[in-house]
């Protein structure tokens, strides 16, 4: 529909506007990391609003390399977080997708009066808090606590249901008639499905793998309750940072901050296009 | 594998027959890692929590869980809970977060919608650097308002350049301020997420109706209230659903800039409950509420989904 100029010069004023306030914080974070011990903002000095003298110590300091500033060393440096919240990660997506996946294509083609999906849906409402203490006194008794395994296997679990309702509704979207040739041709349902189905849906899978690894990605609670020290996952040690030194980090921990928040950044742009089905289980397809 | 060999050639003699229990074995087959993974996590941990929440046991107790019966106590930790002051606080802090930040952030994805209806030079841009924040890990996004709200933080340093004096106010060490501070965070986290569904939504409705009733001379306005919204009621409910259940479980972002504090000032139900479960360590009561909650919530859900499904069967 034609709208006026005024109308278009207001609407550019007011996403600037949005978008400005919306960089703020990011932004700030993103300075903080480059800045030198000197500029952190200690409550007396003037505040710096973009690093006067960028610098990568704050990067060297968390990976171990003590600079001329930072006389304290960490005990342990954010590298074994790193590999901690990618293996929890990686593996929890593949459990995910492993179980969401056939359950989707089973329930899509043949499942009628099934209840699985509702009691996903439920899974999703449930504050995780809520069966934290089951659930921890199971791991301790399995051995899981403080275990990458055990994080992935509850990652895994928690976002089954993204997993699940995304490829159903990818499922549901693609056309019967490819598999039913391949029936009438004399294969077996299980056959169209490895041969035919999946291959078909590969960028499906690919998005909706996606997802879910941000969703795991993202997790500060579970990783909080159930690692203690060894496995500990990128946000939780980001926490242990200041409370174990003296003083705030503040440079630190912002740099090891941006080092979380840029993968989930980079990979949610490249799948805006399907966030929208995935965030409200499908009902919406965009 | 050769079991399938079979099949096949079953399946060449009898297609109709044989079709349908192979897809019902498939089906069952296919949904049960699922099934599994399901009951793992609900059915038998809800029955655990039952049991521990009958007794006083503590993992400090040097007895081993399933023990626990030596401390029974039947139902106080229950009556316990009604007359638990800072647990009927945190709900209601939750409460709170709640009923500020889901109105705001639908009415600003409401509005963000409403600017990226059409197309205009540059959407796409736009459009993906607005939904950066909902991207950021919440935990990062809870440093990130920790930093903004210092006293000497980039928030303090605006203000001072609006009234022209320096302002120093320490706001999330201010039990009055802190929730405030706490709400910004969400705010700026998940109105993304109401823009994104609200705007799916709003494009989803059909043109036609919108033409005629420019054709007939109506205002914007007009068209808005009368056609658009209507025809998006159930995105819309679906929208503040969403946010709803999630603002019930605030944790991350919540504390790592406040961890509840000062004192209680933002300590919300996960808050209250992480803090019961890492210092009290009496997960016996701790799995009393637990149960509390998920049965009320279970409640909530059901009538909400047979309400929601019955609505989409009529319509």
């Amino acid at each position: 529909m034609r709208r006026s100029l005024p109308f278009e010069f207001l609407r550019y004023a007011m996403i600037l506007l949005i978008i400005a306030i919306s960089l703020v914080p990011t932004l700030w974070m993103l300075s903080m990391a480059f800045k030198p011990i000197a500029e952190w903002s200690a409550s007396g000095a003037a505040l710096t609003w973009w690093p006067e003298n960028p610098t990568l110590d704050n990067f060297r300091f968390i990976f171990g390399q003590s600079s001329s500033e930072l006389i304290v060393s960490l005990e342990r440096t954010a590298a074994r977080p790193i590999v901690a919240s990618l293996l929890a990660a990686i593996v929890g997506t593949l459990i995910a997708m492993t179980a969401g996946t056939a359950a989707a294509y089973g329930l899509s083609r043949f499942g009628k009066g099934n209840n699985l999906p509702l009691a996903l849906i439920q899974l999703r409402l449930f504050p995780p808090m809520a069966v934290m203490i089951p659930l921890m006194i199971m791991w301790s008794f399995l051995g899981l606590i403080d275990n990458w395994f055990g994080l992935a296997v509850v990652y895994g679990i928690v976002t089954l249901p993204f997993a699940f309702w995304l490829m159903k509704t990818f499922f549901d979207d693609m056309p019967r008639e490819i598999e039913d040739a391949a029936l009438v041709e004399g294969c077996t349902r299980l056959r169209v499905f490895a041969v035919i189905t999946l291959p078909m849906m590969r960028p499906a899978l690919a998005s909706s793998a996606l997802f879910v690894f941000i969703m795991n990605w993202s997790d500060y609670l579970i990783a909080l309750l159930l690692t203690t020290r060894d496995w500990v996952t990128i946000p939780v040690y980001m926490t242990s940072l200041s409370s174990s030194m003296t003083g705030q980090l503040y440079g630190a921990k912002a740099a090891l901050g941006l080092i979380a928040a840029i993968p989930p950044v980079i990979l949610g742009i490249a799948i805006q296009k399907h966030l929208v089905r995935g965030l409200t289980f499908g009902a919406l397809k965009e | 594998m050769n079991g399938v060999s079979v099949k096949e050639a079953d399946i060449a003699v009898l297609p109709q027959d044989n079709a349908g229990s192979e897809e019902k074995r498939l089906g069952f087959w296919l949904t049960l890692p699922a099934q599994c993974l399901v009951l793992f996590i609900a059915v038998f941990p809800i029955l655990m929590q039952l049991y521990i929440s009958m007794t006083d046991w503590s993992p400090l107790d040097g007895i081993p869980w399933y023990r626990a019966y030596e401390l029974w106590i039947g139902f106080i930790n229950y009556t316990d809970l009604a007359s638990d002051s800072r647990f009927w606080a945190a709900m209601w802090r939750t409460f709170l977060v709640m009923i500020v930040c889901v109105p705001i952030q639908f009415l600003l994805g409401l509005g963000l919608a409403v600017l990226f209806v059409d197309e205009f030079p540059g959407k796409r841009w736009f459009y993906s650097t607005l939904l950066i924040p909902m991207m950021v890990v919440p935990a990062v996004a809870g440093y990130m308002f920790f930093l903004l709200f210092q006293s000497g933080g980039p928030v303090n340093d605006l203000l001072s350049l609006f009234s022209a004096s320096p302002v120093k106010i320490a706001w999330l060490s201010d039990p009055s301020l802190a929730l405030v501070a706490v709400m910004a965070a969400d705010i700026w986290q998940w109105t993304p997420l109401m823009f994104l569904i609200l705007l799916a939504g709003m494009i989803s409705v059909p043109q036609d109706q919108q033409m005629a009733a420019v054709l007939l001379g109506a205002s914007w306005g007009r068209r808005f209230f009368t056609i658009v919204l209507p025809r998006m009621k159930t995105i819309i409910i679906i929208a503040l659903a969403i946010r709803t259940i999630e603002i019930f479980k605030i944790f991350d972002t919540l504390y790592i800039m406040t961890g509840g504090g000062p004192g209680v000032a933002t300590e919300t139900i996960s808050v209250y409950i992480y803090k019961v479960t890492q210092q009290d360590l009496i997960w016996g009561y701790v799995a009393a509420i637990a149960l509390a909650i998920l049965i009320v919530l279970s409640v909530i859900s059901a009538i909400a989904i047979s309400r929601m499904s019955k609505g989409a069967n009529a319509r």
